[in-house]
């Protein structure tokens, strides 16, 4: 292997643009210099420790002990709920713990700091290794050497061959089985897969079109959500967007400019499991469009993904003489099974909503989650006191202190998570790069080998020294098939 | 679970169970001739638990890759499937049965403990990214799996060749310096597959939850995962660790991904990766 240009004597020859040995440190003391030299001293050797593989291990080690402690840890942009509980139920723990970043340890300054050591050291470990590639994949004439004498080639074997076959016909035969082969049959080289080194650069190349990717997305990232109604108009209105959780504006660019209506929401739940979910929305084009799980509605590089349902009554309430007091379409946060709030008219009222409503017992239930008979059972009050209470199915009346609630229509209403992100193509093209690369290095590694046709005892042989990347043993089989096919009759 | 579904996976699960003793009897008491007889019977099992997978699929209309039990089911079936497609190309490997026996039928026991009920297809999981994400990532597991049964025999076979009378049972199997090449070329290949299924599951992401990378459990356990074996081929390539350190690091290595395929749901509730829609 060539000496890397970071190591030794020599070091920094091709760094610093000098390739003398360096100098001793004393008489360079004694001229005034020493404080230069001791300090390029230094670098060099801070620049060979943060290249050196044995760092790479180490700290692809600490980011794997990181991952787990945030595991461990309630992370409070991950779990927030967990996180408040905890930190309800123990303030001075979780304060120390906030302290050292380790309730936000993905983005934390020490995990920044070993995700940017690490991709340092990447980079350095490139940059020395970039020569070793080339050198690996150059071919040359010199490359011809005896096959019963050059070290490096643990597979060493002699395969008479049959009359009448040449060397060329061999030679042919070895580039039908994509080797490139240089000589004759005096003595060849021939290697398979030689530019397999270069997927390495490839492989690492690709966790920097993933970081670019990742932080192009991170300072161009819009995060919002939006609830809509079915028949409900939305331009992008920032105020539009729920207050919780909070708005994510873009560091660099602008918020999404969108312009569509929700013509239709249709929920589909089979035995208490829902199988589908289709939103049409029409944009400002008059264009349809199909939103469901897995099937967000994606405008240039915003996607509105569905998040959640909701049900939507339509209510009107009425005076005693039939005077209109309110009227709203009210999105109501009932199918996880938890009843929902809503004011109107002065009055307090609190919905929960039975998809398919059944009295069991003489109690209210559902028989499952499908939407066959959606009825809400509905309390109101006024000043914390209750003033009346019914089950209010669709098209139904809800009379309670002379007044009327009447429910006219039952839509449903989606919770859109609304993303921005400008980096994902860099990103993708980083996983694409990496899993080609990947599979290029580990699956066609480099073969070589090195051969003349011989006599032995009077025999025309095939004398050949052959090797293979990461394998001997497995590869002595490889090469055994081989070179008995090519050198059959 | 299915009628057929249920006599299926109990005669796979017996049969299986039946080949893991016999495989466990031929090692201790130095019986090599038991082995044949145990991979055609594991063979056999194979075929059961493909019924089994079959009279799922006819009853619920989609292949079971959700859900524990579901994934003990496939998961089994493609980590037998793959130590049975290395035995039938090389007659030396079959005995490495004798690592992912045990694995698998522990999973599928584990499985059945779970919920085995059949459930239509949830919303979420309708897409090609599905197939090829759970392809991929059985694969992998597939692949370490093999790694730690060749990890595991190489172990066995050397503290065998130590002793003044090698246990016969070990003639059957390569030499210890092939094994060691092979532990290797399983962590490859699972590497390459879990590579392919992280890069998928992050496109699948995007699109189903908005976000390719939300440092969910599972998420994380399989980075983690995948920084270890990535370790570990540096480790072999670069430093050139081989033989019993190898073998060890193939075994202990896949508790990273037994840790992501059933821990992290097991100890943490807040993971995406139940596929519930949220």
């Amino acid at each position: 292997m060539p000496r890397s240009p970071f190591s030794g004597g020599l070091s920094g020859g091709l760094l610093f643009g000098f390739a003398q040995r360096d100098p001793p440190l004393a008489p360079l003391a004694q001229a005034g210099y020493y404080p230069k030299a001791v300090f390029v001293k230094m670098f060099k050797k801070i620049v060979k420790a943060l290249s050196s593989l044995k760092f790479t291990i180490v700290l692809i080690s600490l980011l794997g002990a990181t991952f787990i402690v945030g595991l461990w840890v309630p992370q409070a942009r991950l779990v927030k709920d967990i996180y408040l509980q905890w930190h309800r139920n123990s303030p001075r723990l979780v304060e120390a713990l906030d302290a050292f970043g380790l309730t936000t340890i993905y983005s934390s300054p020490l995990t920044l700091t070993l995700w940017g050591l690490f991709f340092l050291n990447l980079a350095l470990v490139l940059w020395q290794r970039v020569p070793v590639v080339r050198h690996r994949i150059a071919i040359s004439d010199a490359k011809i050497t005896d096959p019963e004498r050059t070290p490096g080639y643990p597979f060493q074997a002699c395969f008479p061959l049959p009359e009448g076959l040449g060397a060329e016909t061999l030679l042919a035969r070895l580039r039908k089985r994509r080797y490139r082969v240089l000589g004759n049959g005096t003595g060849f080289y021939g290697v398979q897969n030689r530019l397999a080194p270069v997927a390495f650069v490839l492989f690492h190349v690709s966790f920097y079109l993933v970081l670019l990717g990742g932080m192009i997305t991170v300072y161009t990232e819009f995060i919002g959500y939006v609830d809509l109604a079915q028949g409900e108009n939305f331009q992008g209105e920032l105020a539009r967007y729920n207050v919780k959780p909070a708005l994510q504006l873009p560091a660099i660019g602008s918020p999404p400019r969108v312009s569509f209506t929700v013509s239709s929401i249709e929920p589909q739940v089979v035995m208490n499991t829902p199988t589908s979910i289709a939103v049409k929305l029409l944009d400002g084009q008059g264009e349809s469009h199909e939103v469901g799980i897995n099937r967000p509605y994606k405008t240039g590089p915003t996607s509105f993904v569905f998040k959640h349902l909701g049900m939507a009554p339509h209510f009107v309430l009425k005076d005693p003489a039939g005077k209109e007091l309110d009227n709203a379409l009210v999105k109501l946060d009932v199918l996880r099974r938890a009843p929902d709030k809503f004011d109107m008219g002065g009055y307090n009222f609190t919905a929960t909503f039975y998809p398919d409503y059944v009295l069991e017992k003489g109690k209210n239930a559902t028989r499952s989650m499908e939407f066959n008979n959606p009825t809400f059972f509905i309390v109101a009050e006024r000043d914390g006191k209750k003033v009346g209470e019914a089950l209010v199915p669709k098209n139904a009346t809800f009379e309670f202190a002379g007044n009327r609630l009447e429910m006219p229509e039952l839509r449903y209403w989606v919770r859109f998570y609304v993303i921005s992100q400008r980096g994902l193509p860099i990103l993708y093209l980083g996983f694409a790069v990496a899993c080609l690369a990947v599979i290029w290095r580990m699956i066609f590694y480099k073969r070589e080998v090195l051969g003349a046709v011989r006599e032995r005892e009077g025999v025309p042989t095939l004398v050949v020294a052959c090797r293979s990347e990461y394998y001997k043993n497995l590869a002595e089989d490889e090469f055994n098939k081989l070179f008995t096919k090519i050198t059959a009759a | 679970m299915a009628f057929w579904e249920i006599v299926f996976f109990w005669a796979g699960l017996l049969i299986y169970s039946l080949a893991c003793g016999g495989f466990i009897y031929s090692f201790v008491f130095n019986n090599p001739r038991v082995m044949p007889k145990m991979t055609l019977l594991v063979a056999l099992g194979f075929l059961a638990v493909t019924s089994a997978i079959v009279a799922r699929f006819y009853a619920t209309g989609h292949l079971p890759w959700s859900g524990h039990y579901e994934y003990t089911l496939m998961g089994g079936w493609f980590i037998i499937g793959g130590t049975l497609f290395v035995g039938w190309q090389n007659k030396t490997l079959q005995g490495l049965a004798v690592g992912t026996l045990p694995l698998v039928v522990i999973m599928m026991g584990y499985g059945y403990m779970q919920d085995p009920g059949l459930t239509p297809m949830a919303a979420s999981l309708k897409t090609v990214w599905l197939y090829i994400h759970v392809y991929f990532a059985w694969l992998s597991f597939g692949g370490y799996s093999l790694a730690m049964a060749a990890g595991v025999v190489f172990l066995l076979r050397s503290k065998s060749d130590a002793l003044p009378v090698p246990n016969p049972a070990y003639d059957r199997f390569p030499s210890t310096g092939r094994l060691n090449e092979l532990i290797f070329r399983y962590v490859v290949f699972g590497f390459i597959t879990d590579t392919i299924m992280i890069c998928a599951g992050a496109i699948w992401a995007k699109d189903l939850w908005g976000s390719y990378w939300a440092w969910d459990p599972v998420e994380t356990w399989s980075l983690i995962c995948w920084l270890v074996y990535g370790l570990t081929i540096h480790l072999r390539v670069t430093f050139g660790w081989r033989d019993k350190r190898l073998a060890w690091l193939a075994v202990v290595a896949l508790s990273t991904v037994i840790i992501s395929f059933f821990g992290v749901n097991l100890v943490v509730n807040s993971s995406l990766h139940a596929f519930q829609v949220r």
